[in-house]
């Protein structure tokens, strides 16, 4: 049976770690424990990940610095966070600034876990699946396109990048067709 | 001061010299008022009236105050008296209150009657042990018992007949049987009064306010006597300034020497029985008994040396031997040596023939007991007060340790709910597969072993915090500076993780060991430790240990900060550290370089210290 999906856990305690990794294989994904972000961070673009478990408190990369490179290799990727010591201000960076799925303490809710990792993974899938869609649209279509599922009308998209409601329409059709998308609904949550 | 108006009954002044006659002890003293007591008629026992009954009655509480107060104050046989002994059933302690009086009254007797050995016709004795087992029982049960020691002294020398309540001067004859037991009273309170509130602790430390009461009682027992001798001079009936100072001089030293000779060891039997033990002496150190024996034997051998050729008998040579022995070896030590002078002299005087020759060396011998036992208190006190402050010190730094523990709190939580999560992961699987038949049996062993890992690990780490935080701190023992190192290390470990920081731990060779109690020392270097994951600015922080020329070095080492200075970062955790370093003979300095910062802490190694 296929994995549902593929789960790297980074923790500096090695025994949790493969604990939390065993926990998600046996909810049917392919999990691999890491103690440290840099080994994970070499490999990464060769094999990414759905979802990330990750520590906060870590020796030399911390868990946010180490989701700030990971978003700028992969922003489809969905993080979850784990802390032994949570407060309120890192509860809301963790959500804000680094894009994190969910904020678990420690000792960790089990239930909780999977379920934002189960929740993870089809959220990255999903991105992932629509940033394929919209990967295809040359770079004055993605303009078009941010400005369009923004709710801009033709007229103030074409005023804003001086061109032409009529090349603007020509965008807009194309931009339908490479991402199969049926309506401006279905644009908009492409975008999301 | 007795004092007798019948011209008829004839008053001996003291004599010099010696005229003894047994029958006429009963004549009516000048001064000592135990003359009184000298016995013409002898009663077998002293059947003196149920004192335990009033005493119930009177003072139900008594024991319980005194007992309390009194062993603030006392200390004798043993310098550490830190724990009480269990109260005694009710039922016991009626029976303690009831018998001591009846108890009182016969061994006072039986010592008064011991006395008469020394005793002269205007003077009851040169030696009256009666008065240290007055002292001893006013000293435990405290100044307010004073009225019962009185009243039963007064039955004593009633029952026996030495007084007669029937006599014209009946009134004289029993102010002069009480005085003492008011004198001694008196003393005692006063000076228990004052050791507890005194300031300086010099004096105030057990046994001090014991070797002074001891000292005290008996001049306070003189002075009362005092102003009958001189505001009724017709009384004594003795004019002679001679004869009234050799009469108040027999007195107080032949208190002093009762005193000093007999209560110090009746109160460590009462103290060793109230405490529920027996008795125990402890063996003295050969080394200490060779140089006590030695030193005393060398001074009485000189004492009578200088008789032999005919130099008279001269004290001071005893007198300088028991002070020292005193101030080297403590209390029991120096009573030991009063006590073998006492058994040198107490017998040739006895039969000595002329009264002045008798009374010089019993008061060189009172001087040598007050001396000899003032200075092994002052020894005993000071071993004492410097228990104390060990306590103290030991208190200050449990308290220091507890401030740690509570800084290190937010790491030591995350090091305890990282192995917990892993427990509750695992534990919840294996209860999920072990109820299913198609279990792996590897993988519940696996998850089994993982539970019983962790469960040790933490069992560990809150063991050691606990110990880290407890009061009980263990003797000194041999520890090896690995050992030491690992504990360190775990207790620090979480806080430096949490700070990012690496520590580089180098223990040196395995069999360095030292000689130290080792939450006290962990503490010292955890101090450090501490203070170097704070300062340093690039994440490193060593220890390494080494051996040194007999001792081991400990660095702990950092970068060093920017911009700090090299004085800065004296906190209470580097006065504590330096305190206990020292306390293990060891010390504590800081070394700057112009990279790094290292503070260098060089024990003594164990087989060094033994």
């Amino acid at each position: 049976m296929s994995a549902l999906g593929t789960v790297y856990v980074v923790d500096d305690d090695g025994d949790l770690g493969a604990s939390v990794a065993r926990l998600l294989r046996r909810h049917g994904h392919a999990a691999e424990p890491f103690l440290d972000p840099a080994p994970l961070l070499a490999i990464y673009e060769d094999a990414p990940a759905d979802c990330i478990v990750t520590d906060v408190m870590m020796g030399d990369l911390d868990g946010f610095g180490f989701a700030d490179q990971l978003r700028a290799v992969d922003p489809a990727t969905a993080i979850v966070f784990m802390t032994a010591w949570p407060t309120t201000a890192n509860a809301v960076d963790s959500i804000r600034r680094y894009g994190g799925l969910d904020y678990l303490e420690k000792p960790i809710d089990e239930d909780r876990l999977v379920a934002a990792v189960a929740e993870g993974v089809a959220w990255s899938r999903r991105r992932r699946a629509n940033l394929a869609r919209t990967s295809a649209l040359s770079s004055r279509e993605r303009d078009v396109f941010d400005l369009l599922v923004r709710g801009h009308p033709n007229k103030v998209i074409a005023a804003e990048l001086s061109l032409s409601p009529k090349t603007i329409e020509d965008h807009r059709a194309a931009i339908m067709a490479k991402t199969g998308a049926s309506g401006l609904a279905q644009l908009i949550a492409l975008a999301e | 001061m007795p004092m007798r108006q019948n011209p008829s009954e004839q008053v001996r002044p003291i004599a010099l010299p010696r005229r003894r006659s047994p029958g006429d002890g009963g004549g009516m003293p000048m001064i000592d008022p135990r003359a009184i007591a000298y016995p013409e008629k002898t009663r077998k026992d002293g059947d003196v009236g149920d004192g335990g009954t009033w005493h119930d009655r009177e003072f139900p509480g008594l024991d319980d105050t005194f007992d309390c107060a009194i062993t603030a104050h006392m200390n004798v046989g043993a310098i550490d008296r830190t724990e009480r002994a269990a109260p005694l059933p009710m039922s016991n302690r009626a029976l303690r209150d009831w018998a001591w009086l009846p108890t009182y009254a016969l061994g006072f007797y039986a010592l008064h009657q011991l006395a008469a050995i020394w005793g002269d016709s205007g003077f009851y004795s040169l030696w009256y042990p009666a008065a240290g087992l007055r002292f001893a029982v006013l000293w435990r049960r405290g100044a307010r018992a004073t009225g019962w020691i009185v009243l039963t002294e007064l039955a004593v020398q009633l029952v026996t007949g030495v007084i007669t309540a029937a006599g014209a001067d009946w009134a004289q004859q029993a102010w002069s049987i009480m005085r003492p037991g008011i004198g001694y009273g008196l003393a005692v309170g006063a000076v228990q009064h004052l050791a507890a509130r005194a300031r300086d602790a010099r004096f105030a430390t057990p046994p001090m306010p014991l070797g002074l009461a001891c000292a005290v009682a008996p001049f306070a027992a003189m002075a009362l006597s005092l102003p009958t001798v001189f505001l009724r001079p017709d009384f004594t009936r003795v004019g002679s300034p001679a004869e009234i100072v050799g009469s108040l001089a027999a007195l107080t030293v032949g208190d002093l020497l009762g005193v000093l000779m007999v209560a110090p060891p009746l109160l460590w039997l009462a103290d060793a029985i109230e405490r529920g033990q027996r008795p125990t002496l402890t063996m003295p150190r050969v080394t200490a008994v060779i140089e006590g024996s030695t030193v005393l034997t060398i001074a009485l051998g000189l004492v009578w040396a200088l008789y032999d050729i005919g130099l008279g008998r001269p004290t001071t040579p005893v007198l300088l031997a028991v002070a020292w022995i005193g101030l080297r070896f403590g209390r029991a030590a120096a009573w030991s040596a009063i006590l073998v002078t006492a058994l040198v002299v107490l017998p040739h005087t006895a039969g000595l023939a002329t009264l002045d020759s008798m009374l010089a060396l019993h008061m060189g011998l009172s001087a040598v007991a007050v001396v000899g036992y003032l200075a092994g208190s002052f020894a005993d006190a000071d071993i004492r007060a410097r228990a104390d402050l060990a306590r103290r010190d030991r208190l200050l730094f449990q308290a220091e340790r507890l401030k740690t523990l509570r800084a290190m709190s937010v790491a030591v939580i995350h090091e305890i709910s990282q192995p917990l999560s892993t427990l509750a992961i695992e534990a919840r699987h294996l209860a999920g597969i072990s109820a299913s038949p198609l279990a792996d049996p590897g993988e519940v062993h696996h998850g089994a072993q993982l539970i019983e890992r962790k469960a040790i690990a933490l069992a560990t780490l809150v063991r050691r915090l606990r110990r880290f935080g407890g009061r009980a701190v263990d003797n000194p023992s041999p520890l090896p500076v690995a050992a030491l190192l690992d504990t360190v290390a775990a207790l620090v470990q979480p806080e430096a993780r949490a700070a990012g920081v690496v520590l580089a731990i180098d223990p040196g060779d395995l069999d360095l060991v030292v000689f130290a109690q080792e939450v006290e020392l962990a503490q010292a270097i955890i101090n450090l430790v501490r203070n170097a994951i704070q300062a340093t600015p690039d994440r490193q922080v060593g220890i390494l240990a080494e051996r040194l020329n007999g001792a081991v070095r400990i660095r702990v080492t950092n970068a060093r900060p920017n911009g700090a200075t090299p004085t800065d970062g004296m906190g209470v955790g580097l006065l504590v550290a330096r305190t206990i370093i020292e306390a293990h003979g060891g010390h504590l300095r800081r070394v700057d370089q112009p990279e790094a910062v290292a503070q260098i802490l060089t024990l003594p190694l164990a087989e060094e210290v033994s």
